[in-house]
């Protein structure tokens, strides 16, 4: 039989999980959040088609995903911001 | 993008074409793509539309998340690398240097 514990040790013990039981909701809560819309294409979808604009220097020049289609393999970069890192 | 562009020459070879995509103004980026050596287009997605498109919009940032895709010529997805594991695009180079992605 479990003896009961003194409350001078329960109450600490009780503290200490409540206290692990916040940290750990604190670390579902620091997961990327699902952003609205659109989900992630997965390997093996098509990759949705959009133009966009780039500036060359001199003018905005527009480029399509779909202007390579059958042409080229396309890489597809993403990054953050510019001026930050590589 | 440093590191795409350390990896132009044998993309291109595999009939590759590199994109680089923000939510930086054209002339921004093209700024960047100066000071850090980047000579394919760094396409400017204003608004976040295509990001959002792609699921791959952070609210945190008002930014895209940091992934590369790789395209085939078919148009669909062959490769994904997302967050961390897309600062090195080894394993996409790999993937267009197979001989199936070659002709």
């Amino acid at each position: 039989m479990q003896k009961k514990l003194p409350n001078v040790l329960a109450v600490p013990l009780l503290a200490g999980a409540l206290a692990l039981s916040s940290v750990g909701s604190a670390l579902a809560q620091a997961k990327p959040p699902e952003s609205a819309g659109a989900s992630m294409p997965k390997v093996g979808e098509m990759a949705p088609d959009f133009t966009l604009k780039y500036f060359d220097g001199n003018d905005l020049k527009d480029v399509s995903l779909s202007q390579y289609r059958g042409k080229k393999n396309v890489v597809l970069g993403f990054f953050i911001f510019a001026f930050t890192g590589g | 993008m440093k590191a795409l562009q350390q990896d132009l020459k044998r993309l291109e070879a595999t009939d590759t074409q590199v994109l680089g995509v923000s939510v930086d103004s054209a002339f921004a980026n093209k700024a960047f793509a100066d000071q850090i050596g980047v000579t394919f287009p760094l396409l400017s997605d204003w608004g976040a539309e295509v990001t959002r498109q792609y699921g791959i919009y952070l609210d945190k940032y008002k930014a895209a998340r940091r992934v590369n895709f790789l395209i085939g010529k078919d148009g669909k997805i062959l490769e994904e690398q997302v967050d961390k594991d897309a600062i090195d695009p080894t394993k996409i180079v790999d993937t267009c240097e197979r001989p199936k992605l070659k002709n």
